[in-house]
């Protein structure tokens, strides 16, 4: 269950923030959206709203936060189950809260506000979803904010960095019914994370050539995997001649995303928001070197059966 | 070169996507961001319309993009398990072109989400 960070501006009086440290990696969420705007019913901004922040280590964004709760690394599962179990009344073993470095009261203060709020909202950043527990994590806060609608509004908000990189979710979504790791090998799309996402692929070394358009995993990924990229034709299209670059068989410089290249991007909420560059780049598009490399994909000859005649009985 | 104001720019560097920033640009380079953050700042400051790298690099040497866009396309076509990955730094224009070429080579296409 989520919304949209206009009604988040408009509505939201109560937010946690979970894993994450938007006042440096997203500095303007919370003047833009969340905190200290005035909404429609929300009139006196920051004074209307209460914000908690959940994480391993108090970042300068504790200083925004009304109460901080230092929860110890790798325990944000049991965390949240646990508060899944206040929130519906059942009795937890203090033993085995006191593991995440919160003592029981700090989660019954935390509940009772969770239930007192008109619109609460969790974001969760990296620190959740990234780290031990991974997207069992995010389900579990997913699960939180939904049990929580028996008492009262409350939603659950990625929070994204990088970009677009929510669009990558919508337009493969869109394209092939899955928003990652989608495998067309077959012809017909195919889901399975943890088989057919990258790093996976690359350790295990099952790809035979990559094209690697607006990521650096050569600056990024594990060594295996960079090995791997080295080993097979990579080919790389960024703005810059980039760590991949130097490792790849091909490289074509493109025009930067929203400085020179118009286009499309979406919110981390999945709002599409039209970008407008200020300049012209002497360099073409992603989009339109993409066009041309499938251009000439199908300029070729088809795969069977002239090439693989020998494999046709 | 006379000064480009783009009223209501959107930038892209971090998740939140601001729509509402004001940029003045000379045509080679971006001048101002108002209300733009340090990181948005940085981001379209460093960035500029120079030619600063070759067009496109096969082997590492300068080529053409006509030969660089064919040599992608022998690559891809005779992979048997080809990788489409990245997709966070590109418009969701260029995101459709991509999963269209994944589906013609019979690709496996990934983002950064999956990390
Ligand atoms: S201006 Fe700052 S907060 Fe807004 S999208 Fe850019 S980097 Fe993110």
């Amino acid at each position: 269950m989520t919304c949209t960070l206009g009604e988040v501006k408009n509505r939201a009086d109560f937010m946690i923030y979970w894993g994450g440290n938007p006042a440096e990696c997203h500095p303007r969420h919370f003047t833009k959206y969340s905190l200290t705007q005035k909404g429609k019913f929300t009139p006196k901004g920051r004074k209307d709203r209460t914000m908690v922040l959940v994480d391993i280590r108090e970042t300068p964004s504790a200083k925004a936060a009304d109460v901080f709760l230092q929860v110890r690394p790798g325990k944000d599962f049991e965390l949240v189950t646990a508060l899944r179990a206040i929130v519906k009344g059942q009795r937890v073993n203090e033993a085995a809260v006191a593991e995440t470095g919160l003592p029981l009261e700090k989660l019954h203060e935390l509940v009772a506000m969770m239930k007192a709020a008109r619109f609460g909202i969790i974001f969760f950043g990296m620190g959740l979803s990234m780290t031990r527990g991974k997207h069992m994590n995010s389900a579990a806060v997913l699960m939180l904010a939904a049990e929580m609608n028996a008492f009262t509004k409350f939603v659950a908000m990625p929070m994204r960095g990088h970009g677009n990189v929510t669009g990558a979710d919508v337009v493969m979504r869109y394209t092939t019914g899955y928003p990652f790791g989608v495998n067309l090998c077959r012809g017909y799309p195919r889901f399975n994370p943890g088989e057919f996402s990258t790093v996976d692929l690359l350790v295990r070394g099952d790809n035979d050539a990559c094209l690697v358009l607006g990521a650096d995993p050569g600056a990024t990924m594990p060594q295996p995997a960079i090995n791997h990229l080295a080993r097979i034709p990579t080919i790389t299209l960024d703005p810059k001649v980039t760590h991949t670059s130097r490792l790849s068989r091909v490289h074509i410089t493109t025009a930067v995303t929203g400085v020179s290249a118009p286009g499309t991007a979406y919110r981390m909420d999945e709002i599409p928001l039209p970008l407008r560059p200020a300049l012209k780049s002497p360099y073409p598009t992603d989009e339109e070197v993409v066009r041309r490399i499938r251009e000439a994909v199908m300029r070729r000859p088809a795969w069977l059966p002239e090439r693989n005649a020998e494999m046709v009985v | 070169m006379p000064l480009t104001i783009v009223k209501n720019a959107t930038c892209t560097f971090c998740g939140c996507v601001c729509d509402d920033i004001e940029l003045h640009a000379d045509g080679i380079r971006i001048t101002e961001t108002k209300r733009a953050c340090s990181l948005g700042e940085s981001w379209f400051k460093n960035h500029t319309a120079e030619h600063l790298y070759p067009d496109a690099l096969i082997d590492g040497h300068p080529a053409t993009v006509d030969d660089a866009v064919e040599a992608a396309a022998d690559y891809l076509l005779n992979a048997d398990m080809p990788l489409v990955y990245g997709m966070s730094n590109i418009t969701c224009e260029a995101q459709r072109e991509a999963v269209s070429l994944a589906e013609l080579v019979g690709a496996v296409v990934d983002s950064h989400t999956s990390l």
